[in-house]
């Protein structure tokens, strides 16, 4: 039979163990968090493309490269002279996800808004040369509207405007390195149907998000 | 079409499977004609790697024809006899432009594991689970290779199939290996497993200059054919403790540049090795580091210590203190094939190099079961399986 002072003792010990671990957990939490402006998340992201800096915007204004290369995932029409209207697909193929004007203010250096999606969102990305003849960093700073509970639900769910921003850079340097974003869905396989589409969901997770 | 598929932790199977499209305006189709084993695949097959799906296609080290290319090749034509690196490498970025082409930016489309376990994302590997990608592998009748006219190079005539298609990736692993020692001509290097990497791997070092090449390994098989076919000096680990020995050949100093060719299954005697095979079994390291520590304690001085080997995660009991306090270099990495390839290919056509002799056990691809079971329990003195497609 345990005594009642043993019993006090492990149940402090119990409790400040269990204190310690949940303010070690939120510290750790709090340092994943992106900054906090006035109810937008601020998130800055950055990816380096191995091109000098006039490439880079040469990928943008040739048209016909930018339409090939936007194909499977997104339109962009020009709305007058600085503005565009991107419309992106729904990976899923249900239609229309979201719609983003997107304003160019000056040479590497431009703004966009979603004007239609769940999320309120707006960045700007600036292109600026990277040292030692690494070619061009593009800085995008992203800000959107949400909580805490919607992030995490999006991170988890892989449906958040943070992940899209990094998978968009991605894609971005991978178009202008090399031509191509390269897939390996649909590679042959022995799966069944059922374990192809298990697999697919599996790529997703490994594909959304990264460090850009 | 007939491809060997990862079924799940142990298990393989010949299973019927689509054949591959081109995708991409730089891929192409290769018709398998040689697609080795590799002691790599082991980690895969036995779960230390825990990216693979069932179903996936395995084999990352092979050479074919070219029967379909996409309308952005240029450098390869229908019916040129290629080998392909297992590294996929986009040819555009940064890594590439400096031919670092196994830490490419841009040919793994599934990033996010590996960034999470290493930092950064290195390149994919086809046939190599779905951290290094997702690719279907060259375990079949045909692949796709993406990037052809970066990955693949046409073989010169007379370079036999099964000396040929090594020059995938057991060649340029251990030219890569023995290129990290920086030697400089009259240096005494060790090299850690007989396997065909640290064979490729000693070869390399005494064509870059080594005076004296010690492989150390336990089968006897092994051994005596790297005594045989390469002149170098042996020590059977099982029987000799290798510290002594190395210290004794080389008259206290220990050898200028060692080497490990073994990877994460690194077998060895005695109860630390016993310790940390439970360590790994219970996950709590993910990967055996015996002939690393080893290669650090016996590296002279100032020496070089040289891993291609596969490492995935963590290890225990890691000999930093060794390593620091001898100023050593240590150099690691997955090859950068498509640097070394057309280099070896010149030395094969020369006869400087000949790997043919690894390809002990030649076998058609349905009985690909049986030759990573021959491969793996090292079985009939099975140096390599190389599977047969097509006849």
């Amino acid at each position: 039979m345990m005594s009642r002072a043993t019993r006090w003792a492990l149940a402090g010990v119990g409790t400040v163990g269990v204190v310690g671990v949940g303010r070690l957990v939120a510290r750790r939490r709090r340092r994943h968090q992106p900054e906090r402006q006035d109810g937008w998340y601020v998130v800055r992201r950055g990816i380096t493309v191995d091109r000098p800096r006039d490439a880079v915007i040469g990928f943008w204004t040739d048209r016909e490269r930018l339409d090939r290369a936007l194909a499977e995932w997104a339109t962009l029409e020009r709305i007058d002279g600085d503005r565009w209207r991107c419309v992106a697909a729904d990976p899923a193929g249900g239609g229309t996800a979201w719609q983003a004007e997107i304003t160019v203010e000056g040479p590497g250096l431009l703004r966009w808004t979603v004007v239609d999606g769940p999320v309120r969102q707006e960045g700007r990305v600036e292109l600026v040369d990277a040292p030692q003849d690494r070619g061009t960093e593009i800085r995008a700073e992203l800000r959107y509207r949400s909580g805490p509970v919607r992030r995490a639900f999006g991170l988890v769910g892989g449906d958040e405007p943070d992940l899209a921003l990094r998978d968009t850079l991605r894609r971005v340097k991978s178009l202008v390195e090399c031509g191509q974003i390269i897939d390996t869905r649909r590679d042959p396989s022995g799966r069944s149907e059922r374990q192809e589409r298990a697999t697919d969901k599996v790529r997703e997770k490994l594909t959304t998000g990264g460090r850009a | 079409m007939r491809a060997l598929c990862w079924e799940g932790v142990g298990k393989l199977a010949v299973r019927d499977v689509p054949e591959p499209r081109i995708r991409a305006a730089g891929d192409i189709i290769v018709k398998v004609r040689a697609s080795s084993v590799c002691g790599s695949d082991l980690h895969l097959i036995n779960g230390y790697l825990p990216a693979m799906r069932e179903g996936d296609v395995m084999g990352h080290e092979f050479m074919g024809e070219v029967v379909e290319t996409g309308p952005g090749v240029q450098r390869l034509r229908v019916g040129d006899r290629v080998v392909v690196g297992s590294v996929v490498a986009c040819g555009g970025c940064w890594y590439c432009r400096t031919e670092q082409f196994s830490l490419c930016d841009n040919s793994n489309p599934q990033p996010v594991l590996t960034e999470k376990l290493w930092g950064h994302s290195p390149a994919g590997i086809l046939g190599y689970s779905h951290a290094a990608g997702g690719y279907a592998g060259s375990h079949a009748e045909y692949i796709r290779v993406p990037f052809g006219d970066v990955g693949a190079f046409p073989v010169p005539d007379g370079v036999p199939d099964d000396a040929a298609v090594f020059a995938s990736d057991a060649m340029p692993t251990g030219w890569m290996a023995a290129d990290f020692c920086g030697l400089k001509g009259g240096e005494v290097v060790a090299v850690w497993g007989a396997g065909a990497v640290g064979q490729m791997a000693a070869r390399s070092a005494q064509i870059l200059g080594a005076e004296r090449v010690i492989v150390i390994d336990r089968l006897p098989e092994r051994l005596a054919t790297a005594a045989a076919r390469l002149g170098v000096e042996t020590i059977d680990y099982a029987r000799t403790d290798v510290l002594e020995a190395l210290r004794e050949m080389t008259a206290g100093r220990g050898p200028d540049a060692c080497i490990e060719a073994v990877g994460m299954e690194s077998h060895d005697v005695g109860p630390t090795y016993a310790y940390d095979r439970v360590k790994q079994s219970a996950r709590l390291q993910s990967d055996r580091p015996t002939s690393v520590r080893q290669a650090i304690m016996a590296c002279r001085k100032g020496g070089t210590v040289s891993i291609v080997g596969v490492y995935a995660g963590l290890v225990d009991k890691f000999p930093l203190g060794a390593a620091m306090n001898k100023a050593l270099v240590l150099r690691m990495g997955q090859m950068h094939a498509q640097r070394y390839i057309p280099m070896l290919l010149d030395r094969l056509a020369a006869g400087e190099i000949d790997p043919g002799y690894l390809a002990t056990h030649p076998l058609p691809l349905d009985q690909g079961v049986r030759g990573y079971e021959l491969f793996e329990k090292k079985r009939d003195g099975c140096l390599r399986t190389v599977l047969h497609p097509v006849g």
